[in-house]
């Protein structure tokens, strides 16, 4: 069995973790390239029209790994609302068209996460014995909250860097020596080093960045191919970035706190009561609670990334211009269609008024 | 006497007779909104966010002309129709959308709708919004029963006698075979239109098809006028487990009328639509199979008349002459 998986932000270096931990047997794990141009006109090419930028650039990515050589792929399903639960039907059809003859191995990530992502990782190895697993998966996690951690850092360090780059350069570097990790102990101390490093890069100790949050749908939010690296383009501006939406949180919270009965989003639910008074589907409801509670916790502004025709941020984007916590929202689209130099002026401009707004307010 | 306001649009189409035999039972007035026309059309669009679909700018028109002539808006928010099929996002998002968009609509009524929940759950939410009316628990029992055999009555009528949900509402009851469109029924051409009801039978949006379809000499079959068990049947080949409640719609009846040996089938959609966006895949792949002529007209706001109708014409066109070789 020779499985590809689709890219997801870095999802893929936990997932080569803990392939490599457990020595899949005659089972090979897959990766297919970095998404790209290529990936995106691969999946534009063979998608529906309509189908939303997800869509089209995990295609693109199955498409790719099958040209590896991949038979089986793992994809992600959803039972709700939006068009996730269709995904994996409909783009086996696409790869059986175009003479790939593959099998899909899914992944519930709306219900019984913990024990679906187990399930596959069992398949995958054989069956390997489940302290065995269990210890891969942990270690493949360590990665993920490493890689996270470490992101946290540069977001703040990226807006107030004197030499513009220098925490990028230490970032990827970080994300190359986290992937190369064999051990738990390896991966803390790359961890340290790297936060160390950022800790020390030369900073302007009088910058006041602005503070802008970033929210939308969890795929174009975390996959930076999908957004045009806006995160980075905001840090270039000098803004300091704060997204609550991570795959490590997802992860905490899904396979371990959500059976306990914590919700991570039961505030921001709170928070969007009054305008959206149930889940729509996606990340829509997160959404609009989020304008509320950035507006209160005194950001600057929120930029709403959503992919073309996503129906559960299209509600949100109706709703939130109405709330009475007022915040400047810029919602960017994410399709194909996108080209940087025009979302940069987009972010230049946001920003610009931002600037002033704080000028007004004598802040 | 309290008014109930109903836009025309969206689930009005499936529903209407329910909710209308509901309210009345309640003592309630129902007051609906006028077919959709220029003034609906662009009050809706001017509101909502460009993204937005066609048929939701639509309703929110609806709402506005609606606004100062009822004491309640009934906007159900419906999540499921089925086991694990779920409606789109924005029928969820639509009595909060209408909030946020349409400041002066009266009070809303938005009992949510989930028949994943169970019936118990269902029945709740029945009473809870017929206690706005009366806290009579019987009448308000009465009442839903009285809905749901408005409803299966309504859909038989449209199944049996082969009409819109138009013609039903508005009692027009003439059957398709007394129409005297053309008397030669045989050598006519069977069109079948699929789509959401929302925007088949709303003549503003789709630039009357269907009636342009019937002057041009064919017999126009939509999903509501094949029998619910046989949508369902035939669906179920094609997908297993259907994960939109409109699959039924578009996907079964697609797959139906393709069984049927129609001469063609016509899908209308609109652009934006999620749950279309991955549907109608499916209906082009099986016409491929059946070899049979197959029209996507996909319609936006900018949709001009003459565009749409040279479509049409051209695929009548090539529906004749095809059936007339093959004949």
């Amino acid at each position: 069995m020779r499985v590809g998986i689709p890219h997801f932000g870095l999802v893929y270096i936990p997932i080569k973790a803990i392939a490599r931990k457990l020595g899949a047997g005659d089972n090979e794990l897959i990766i297919p390239p970095l998404t790209s141009q290529r990936t995106l006109d691969l999946g534009v090419k063979y998608s529906p029209a309509e189908a939303c930028l997800p869509y089209k650039l995990t295609l693109g990515n199955l498409i790719e790994a099958c040209e590896l050589g991949a038979d089986t792929l793992a994809h992600a399903r959803g039972t709700g609302i939006c068009r996730l639960g269709y995904y994996a039907k409909n783009q086996e059809q696409i790869l059986q068209d175009l003479g790939y003859n593959v099998r899909f191995l899914t992944i519930d990530v709306s219900h019984h996460k913990f024990r679906s992502i187990m399930r596959l990782v069992k398949d995958m190895t054989n069956n390997a014995p489940w302290p065995e697993v269990i210890s891969a998966f942990y270690f493949g996690m360590s990665k993920l909250f490493a890689l996270d951690k470490i992101e946290k850092v540069v977001h703040k360090v990226r807006a107030i860097e004197l030499d513009k780059g220098t925490a990028n350069q230490i970032y990827r570097e970080a994300i190359k020596a986290i992937d190369e990790a064999t051990t738990g102990k390896e991966v803390r101390r790359t961890t340290g080093e790297c936060i160390d490093k950022l800790n020390r890069v030369p900073i302007d100790p009088t910058a006041n960045p602005v503070k802008v949050g970033i929210v939308g749908e969890i795929y174009v939010v975390l996959e930076p191919f999908a957004n045009m690296d806006i995160e980075m383009e905001l840090g270039k501006l000098g803004v300091e970035v704060k997204r609550t939406m991570s795959l490590s949180r997802w992860v905490k919270y899904s396979f371990v706190l959500n059976p306990l009965g914590i919700d991570e989003w039961k505030e921001v639910h709170k928070a969007a009561m009054p305008y959206l008074k149930r889940d729509v589907g996606g990340d829509g409801w997160e959404s609009v609670g989020e304008k509320v509670v950035h507006a209160r916790e005194g950001y600057d502004g929120m930029i709403h990334l959503a992919p073309f025709t996503c129906m559960p941020e299209i509600v949100a984007q109706n709703i939130m211009s109405s709330t009475k916590e007022d915040i400047p929202v810029l919602t960017v689209l994410c399709d194909e269609q996108m080209a940087k130099p025009g979302m940069i002026t987009r972010l230049e401009a946001f920003v610009d008024l931002l600037r002033f707004r704080r000028k007004r307010r004598g802040i | 006497m309290v008014k109930v306001g109903i836009p025309r649009a969206l689930a009005y189409y499936q529903y209407y007779p329910a909710w209308k035999t509901f309210f009345e039972k309640l003592g309630a007035e129902t007051v609906v909104s006028p077919p959709t026309n220029r003034a609906i059309f662009s009050s809706g669009n001017s509101r909502a966010v460009a993204e937005t679909c066609l048929p939701v700018k639509v309703f929110f028109g609806h709402v506005i002309s609606l606004a100062d002539k009822c004491d309640y808006m009934f906007i159900p928010a419906i999540r499921s129709l089925g086991r694990k099929a779920y409606h789109c996002s924005k029928f969820l998002g639509l009595p909060d959308m209408t909030k946020a968009l349409v400041p002066e609509c009266p009070a809303i009524l938005d009992p949510e709708i989930d028949l994943n929940k169970g019936r118990r759950n269902l029945e709740k939410i029945i009473y809870s919004l017929g206690s706005h009316f009366t806290s009579d628990k019987g009448k308000i029992k009465k009442a839903a029963e009285e809905a749901r055999e408005a409803n299966s009555a309504y859909r038989r009528e449209m199944s049996d006698r082969g009409t819109t949900p138009v013609q039903v509402i508005d009692g027009i009851c003439q059957s398709k075979e007394n129409s005297g469109l053309d008397s030669d029924v045989s050598s006519q051409l069977k069109i079948a239109v699929i789509g959401h009801a929302y925007i088949i039978y709303d003549d503003y949006v789709n630039h009357r098809l269907i009636s342009r379809l019937e002057a041009m000499g064919a017999r126009v079959s939509t999903p509501e006028m094949a029998h619910q068990e046989a949508l369902d049947i035939a669906m179920t080949k094609l997908v297993s487990k259907p994960h939109w409640s409109f699959e039924v719609d578009v996907i079964g009846a697609g797959e139906y009328y393709l069984e049927a040996k129609f001469d063609g089938i016509i899908t209308v959609a609109v652009f934006g639509c999620g749950p279309d966006s991955m549907m109608v895949g499916k209906v082009r792949h099986r016409a491929r199979e059946f070899g049979t002529p197959f029209l996507l007209l996909s319609l936006d706001e900018h949709t001009s008349e003459g565009g749409l109708v040279t479509r049409l014409e051209a695929f009548v066109d090539m529906v004749k002459r095809r059936k007339r070789v093959c004949v």
